[in-house]
């Protein structure tokens, strides 16, 4: 697993009321019973930590974010299109 | 059981309070016992420059020790500090009223916890980081912890209330206002019982500036009616009553600590600082009215009693012109010499006051107080408590506005 996907559980676990050692890419978000607060909470603290803005409505059903690998992937994708900025970013959080 | 009016009867059968001298009741009363200033220095931000460097503020209170047993609210931990103290004073209130939560029959139970401003902390903390530290968003749970309602949602959700549930707001008159509207939801069997109270924290350097930048504030100490008053000090805490209907309390075997039996409220509208002595005056004849007593049956009278050099002559003037020959009998404490002023939670916490003399026979000084004003010439109990016996007390918020809300508690029906 690269570094992206290991800071994002890792973010995910911070928000869970019972953390689990047992979460991959494949990992769909509802069996992780995240709630929508939490669900804000996670892409708040992704974004600070990866320097990007995630498209995000909590009234939309948030496609991107069905399992653990999607989220990952989104982010990847939001990092590149950010460019420089996401670099920066990386290296503040880091 | 009613009164002759036809009319429930509602009583106290819990109480909460968090406050400078005492984060329970019972170390809140034992600070007024021995005459316990929590004014202190300033502190817990950064003071830049500000002028008035006091506040009664709570330094030592830790929220996660005393909410850690919330069971309902998940997020009680990332609220505001209002609501901390909310939730806080509300666990204490409940629990002392042996009441099952959740409750069997929510619709039937109602949560009215007031703030005079919400989460006032929060917002300059958004707005710090928004506009000196330009980060590009808020907290995402920013919203939730400013609202005024936040905390009787929050308790609310803790206790299983589904019934009306929702803040007041009226500046220091909050709470009293708070009290008052859910007596009378017990009282018109809206509902059979009721959490409700004040919070407010407030401290800040925004804030400060605020209330400095209105020159009533305090450079050295709350001292109301003293010559030497000078200005009230910013306090901050909860105080939470649960009210109850007389024979829903009976059945259940609950220990009643005091009837609720009057309520008055008035607006002097008329100007947003200097209040008048009509409108005081009513408010107070409004609530031994609905408690259908005279005024020399109160034994005790918690004042608003700020420091302002105007609060404090304009509510003695009010108190004389009620009370009459009475009102040089009449022991009248303001206990704001000890817990500062914790502006909307104040009328909760003085109520929290009041029951406990009754219950205590022992009234609270005026702390403070080595030589009156001229002005203020009554029985203020300076600087030391007395015995007494307590039958009916009264609470008095006058708030800025011209916002006027008492309260009149008595002795536990025989």
């Amino acid at each position: 697993m690269d570094e992206v996907a290991a800071k994002i559980i890792e973010i995910l676990k911070k928000h869970m009321k019972e953390p689990r050692d047992d979460i991959n890419l494949s990992t769909a978000l509802t069996d992780l019973k995240i709630e929508s607060l939490d669900l804000a909470m996670i892409v708040f603290d992704i974004e600070d930590t990866f320097g990007i803005e995630i498209p995000y409505n909590a009234n939309e059903e948030a496609a991107d974010f069905k399992t653990v690998g999607s989220v990952v992937e989104r982010v990847k994708a939001l990092m590149t299109n950010a460019g420089a900025g996401g670099a920066a970013a990386s290296a503040k959080a880091s | 059981m009613t009164n002759t009016n036809g009319a429930r009867r509602v009583v106290v059968t819990g109480m909460g309070a968090v406050t400078p001298i005492g984060h329970t009741v019972e170390d809140f009363w034992a600070g007024m016992k021995r005459g316990q200033s929590g004014v202190s220095e300033l502190g817990g931000f950064p003071l830049d420059d500000l002028k008035i460097l006091i506040a009664a503020q709570i330094k030592d209170f830790d929220h996660r020790a005393r909410l850690r047993g919330a069971k309902r609210d998940k997020i009680i931990m990332h609220a505001d500090r209002y609501s901390w103290f909310a939730a806080a004073a509300a666990d204490e209130a409940v629990r002392q009223s042996g009441l099952e939560v959740p409750f069997a029959d929510p619709y039937r139970a109602a949560c009215i916890i007031g703030s005079g401003a919400g989460g006032l902390t929060t917002y300059e903390v958004a707005y710090r980081d928004l506009f000196i530290h330009n980060k590009r968003a808020t907290h995402p749970l920013t919203l939730l912890r400013i609202i005024g309602s936040s905390a009787s949602a929050h308790v609310g959700i803790e206790y299983g209330v589904k019934g009306p549930t929702f803040a007041t707001c009226s500046a220091c008159s909050t709470a009293t206002h708070a009290i008052g509207i859910a007596r009378d939801y017990i009282r018109n069997n809206v509902v059979d019982v009721a959490i409700a109270g004040a919070a407010e924290a407030v401290i800040n350097y925004g804030t400060m500036k605020a209330w400095q930048a209105l020159h009533v504030l305090s450079p050295e100490g709350c001292f109301p009616f003293a010559k030497k008053r000078n200005g009230t000090v910013l306090g901050e805490g909860a105080g939470i009553l649960v009210l109850e209907d007389l024979e829903h309390a009976r059945k259940r075997g609950a220990t009643i600590l005091a009837e609720l039996i009057g309520y008055g409220m008035t607006s002097d509208s008329k100007d947003m600082v200097n209040p008048d002595v009509e409108g005081p005056r009513e408010a107070m004849r409004m609530a031994l009215d609905d408690a259908r007593i005279g005024p020399a049956d109160i034994d005790y009278l918690n004042a608003h009693g700020t420091a302002t050099t105007i609060n404090d002559r304009n509510e003695t003037n009010a108190i004389k012109e009620l009370f009459g020959q009475h009102a040089y009998r009449l022991p009248i404490s303001s206990t704001k010499s000890m817990h500062g002023h914790p502006l909307g939670a104040g009328g909760g916490i003085e109520a929290v006051a009041c029951i406990k003399a009754i219950n205590e026979g022992w009234v609270p000084p005026t702390i403070g107080l080595d030589e009156p004003d001229p002005d203020c010439d009554l029985d203020y109990v300076p600087n030391v408590g007395r015995d007494l016996k307590v039958r009916r007390a009264m609470s008095n918020s006058f708030a800025f506005g011209g916002l006027n809300a008492v309260l009149v508690f008595s002795e536990p029906p025989a």
